[in-house]
């Protein structure tokens, strides 16, 4: 495709320019300057502007072949699983690392151009699949993994088969639009992202908005280490996010949707895409879903490698074409999103779990939490545990019946010594707080927080200040620069879990760390910001013999004591 | 909003004020005379909410608030200098004094770039803790005359890029790359002469710390003497910029625009900003010259200057008529010197046809 056609394709289309990158990173293995300067011309996009806000992402590759370069998974859980010796060997292939590209349950993703290769060495790698989720345990009751391992259920017919669009029918032919949105919000379905968002307020703040037209917009930019249900989800049963967002779209007046997906997904794309054909080519997509006169259309936006575009604020900037800063809130997306106008932004979880609550009812839904708590959450486990995967856990199921019942427990001799929460965001939860519960209550009251549902588990054997140093490098690698404490923090923060800066003395180490993260808590403009400290808290507060360590350069020491002093 | 016809208020501080609604906490509480720290603000531009310092307390809210993205709700009740914001403010400063080659820069260097360095003071925050990396690299190979591009001292504020597209509507600047290796730059990292810059300063003159620097005026950082401001208004067009004539002794040594003055509020173009440098050209006549026999031109006093000239001007009015003569003056003279040219062509020859270069 010439330059012309790339552009004439593309420019009358809804948030357009990343579109138009990638087919020009498709077409010529890079973005050179000539087609940086077309697209500048061609989408009227200053060209300092759009030159800097390429380089924010990971996956533009500025020299010629570089697309073609192999990019290997370095995220905790694949360096733990022979990343770095993968990375070493495909080196001359010009192979760089990329953060936790969302493979956990199938170490180690390798990214070559539009294929996942995935395998433990160089060797090994193979495409294949990313895996379903395993077997729920005998009797636990499911909402998005419900028929989710039915053979064939991807694919139009198959979810039809599992009663699929029976809940959007009976939506749109026999609901009103505030009947949906009173059903949602009956269910008690919270934003599954991590932000724990009423999804049925949230919906009707965007139908009660001013201002045309709406979007609904899926979060599938799973960025968050650690993290990979949303990959599952999508792969595995694509036509209930569409469900869910054409519910969305009927509920609130939205007749456009976009799904933001991460770039590390190449096939998933390929799956969504195909099931956008056979909806639309069914009429449940289109300009009359399901005969019901009620129009709605679909787009697939893909990122191109930067974590903070899971931050809702931040998403939209970059399908905007802007350069992804958060915003300033408020004021929200549900007034001013996408384009400045009502959006609503749902992860994908939340989304897939709309269906399941048309068809099977809000109370159904609300009733499979445990304790009170409403519905379920996926968990994406992975690290040091012996069946890895994503699971269905009602809200407020402890967590050692997911970690030893469900899972398998840890590997044969070995002792569970922390996990993550939140993927990375949470920080660490070791010792007695192993007991929790997973519900946001309880993990909140031990200064951490459920987010996005993903845990990384590490043994005995693990090094728990270098798991924290490259927890606090993939923030700082992420962090977007826009806020100081964020920005500068996550460097200090970093260079310090790194033994490369900071005071010898343990008190004056310990005294700079938590300052620098009080105020990135404190005063941090985004999530990022204010999650990132939670790591070297939690550290601090579980292991401080190994942090006295790590500081001193040998053996154990107190906390504060004699040697605990200036230098 | 309001109630029985007047204006709503928000407690500031303990103290009842109101606001017009619309206002944001940092405008009300800076209009009622808190000094709330910024590094990130300028008042002429969108609210960005990236240093952080503004931060207060809001009553109900579990964490400080950036007073400067935040609008005031009526009845809110503010505290701008609680001790735990203090904190993060001096937190926040010993950050900055951190990723900085340096903290002092010469006052020359531009308008706003004693900025960090006065906080800095404030919060006490030179105690070297923190240290670390720095962040920015600076371009010392950026042949241009006029902007000094030193990135070492960059704390990623963004307001040479917000006042490039916001102000000037150039979008010559840009953010490269993220987080601590944020770098600002322009368009593929090229030098500014092959950018879009236009070289209006605007950049320079907002940079806090001293990152971006009007090497016009830096040239004369070896001047002697107590640098004086004398406000005037620019002569090259006719805008009327208002700009603050820097001058030690009798030498010119820098103009700065007036975040003030009403037709710029503290913008200018590449001609009012550095383009001053004839003033005290070596090559600027020092004395009248009048053209001898030889046909040459001769150095000549005042008087025998004036006569000649009067003499030419008389013998054209005489021969071809009060229209004969065009007057057009220049805008590198003083507005005084305008004056006295239109005055003299109007009143002297009777003609209108005056004209001034800076018409454009």
């Amino acid at each position: 495709m010439t330059d012309q056609e790339i552009l004439a394709r593309w420019k009358e289309e809804p948030a357009p320019l990343l579109p138009v990158l990638h087919a020009f990173h498709a077409r010529d293995g890079y973005l050179s300057e000539d087609a940086i300067r077309a697209v500048s011309k061609g989408l009227r996009i200053p060209l300092a502007d759009l030159y800097g806000t390429i380089t924010f992402y990971h996956h533009f590759a500025r020299v010629p072949g570089g697309l073609g370069c192999p990019r290997v998974c370095t995220g905790p859980v694949c360096v733990q699983e022979g990343a770095l010796d993968i990375l070493a060997e495909l080196a001359p292939e010009g192979a760089t690392g990329m953060p936790c590209s969302g493979r956990c349950d199938d170490p180690v993703p390798v990214l070559r151009g539009h294929l996942t290769l995935a395998g433990r060495s160089a060797a090994d790698l193979v495409a294949r699949p990313a895996p379903l989720p395993p077997p729920a345990p005998e009797g636990a009751a499911e909402c998005v993994f419900r028929t989710i391992r039915e053979p064939g259920h991807a694919t139009l017919a198959g979810y039809r088969r599992d009663g699929g669009y029976e809940g959007l029918a009976r939506a749109v032919r026999e609901m009103t639009p505030v009947q949906v949105v009173e059903a949602i919000d009956r269910s008690g379905l919270a934003g599954r992202g991590g932000a724990g968002f009423p999804t049925g307020r949230k919906w009707r703040a965007v139908a009660e908005a001013d201002g045309t037209p709406k979007s609904i917009v899926c979060n599938a930019d799973e960025g968050e280490p650690g993290c990979f249900k949303d990959r599952a989800l999508m792969d595995y049963d694509p036509h209930a996010v569409i469900e869910g967002m054409i519910a969305s779209g009927y509920a609130t007046g939205a007749h456009r949707g976009f799904i933001y997906l991460r770039y590390e997904y190449p096939e998933t794309e390929d799956i969504l895409a195909e099931a956008i054909r056979e909806a639309a080519e069914a009429g449940i997509l289109g300009p009359s879903v399901m005969g019901s006169g009620f129009a709605f259309d679909l787009h697939i936006r893909r990122g191109a490698g930067a974590y903070i575009c899971g931050e809702e604020t931040s998403l939209l900037n970059s399908m905007e074409g802007k350069h992804p800063f958060p915003r300033n809130r408020p004021p929200f997306p549900v007034t001013h999103g996408f384009e400045n106008l009502p959006t609503v932004v749902n992860n994908v979880e939340t989304l897939a779990s709309v269906p399941h609550i048309l068809a099977l009812g809000a109370e159904w839904y609300a009733g499979l939490g445990m304790n009170g708590h409403a519905g379920t959450k996926v968990i994406s486990l992975s690290g040091d545990i012996l069946r890895p995967g994503n699971y269905e856990v009602p809200m407020g199921l402890p967590l050692e019946r997911l970690l030893y019942d469900w899972a398998g427990g840890p590997l044969e001799g070995r002792t569970i010594q922390a996990v993550t929460m939140a993927g990375l965001s949470g920080g660490f939860l070791a010792g007695d707080d192993l007991f929790v519960t997973l519900d946001e209550p309880a993990i909140r009251a031990r200064k951490s927080f459920l987010g996005a549902g993903g845990i990384m588990v590490f043994d005995d054997s693990r090094d728990m200040v270098e798991v924290a140093h490259a927890a606090m490098e993939f923030f700082a690698h992420e962090s977007c620069g826009k806020c100081f404490p964020c920005r500068i923090g996550t460097q200090r923060l970093t260079e310090r879990l790194a033994g490369e800066a900071g005071p010898d003395a343990v008190v004056a180490w310990v005294d700079e760390v938590a300052d620098i993260g009080y105020t990135m808590k404190e005063t941090s403009a985004c999530g990022l910001g204010t999650a990132a400290p939670l790591i070297t808290e939690s550290l601090m507060r579980y292991f401080p013999d190994a942090v006295s360590r790590h500081v001193t350069g040998h053996g154990a020491l107190p906390m504060a004591g004699p040697r605990g002093t200036e230098p | 909003m309001s109630t029985n016809g007047t204006r709503p208020t928000i407690v500031l501080d303990g103290e009842k004020v109101a606001f017009t609604p619309g206002e944001t906490v940092y405008e009300a509480a800076t209009r009622h005379g808190k000094d709330i720290p910024t590094l990130c603000y300028d008042p002429r531009l969108e609210p960005f909410g990236g240093c952080r310092l503004c931060v207060v307390e809001i009553e109900g809210a579990r964490t400080p608030v950036a007073s400067c993205t935040a609008q005031c709700q009526s009845g809110m009740d503010v505290r701008t200098r609680s001790a735990r914001v203090e904190v993060h403010r001096r937190t926040l400063m010993e950050m900055l004094a951190s990723e900085n080659r340096e903290v002092e820069v010469d006052e020359l260097t531009s308008l706003a770039s004693q900025e960090m360095t006065e906080l800095v003071d404030r919060y006490e925050a030179r105690t070297g803790r923190f240290e670390g990396r720095q962040s920015g690299a600076s371009r010392p190979d950026d042949p241009n005359p006029f902007i000094m591009r030193d990135y070492d001292n960059c704390i990623s504020c963004y307001r040479c890029v917000r006042v490039c597209a916001e102000q000037e509507g150039d979008y010559a600047i840009s953010v490269k790359g993220r987080g601590f290796d944020t770098q600002i730059t322009v368009e593929f990292d090229g030098h500014l002469k092959e950018s879009a810059c236009t070289f209006c300063g605007q950049c320079v003159q907002t940079c806090p710390t001293g990152a971006l620097g009007d090497l016009k005026a830096l040239a004369h950082r070896e001047v002697e003497g107590e640098t004086k401001k004398t406000r005037t208004v620019c002569p090259y067009c006719g805008v009327g910029c208002s700009v603050d004539l820097l001058t030690r002794g009798n030498q010119l040594i820098g103009v700065q625009p007036a975040m003030d003055g009403p037709a710029n509020l503290g913008a200018l173009c590449v001609k009012g900003q550095f383009a001053f440098d004839f003033i005290q050209h070596p090559d600027r006549l020092a004395h009248p010259l009048v053209r001898g026999e030889d046909g040459e031109l001769h150095e000549a006093g005042w008087d025998e200057a004036l006569d000649r000239a009067a003499e030419g001007f008389l013998r054209v009015r005489e021969r071809y008529g009060r229209h004969s003569v065009y007057g057009v003056a220049s805008g590198r003279a003083p507005h005084e010197a305008a004056y006295t040219m239109q005055k003299f062509i109007r009143g002297g020859f009777g003609t209108n046809y005056i004209d001034n270069c800076s018409r454009a």
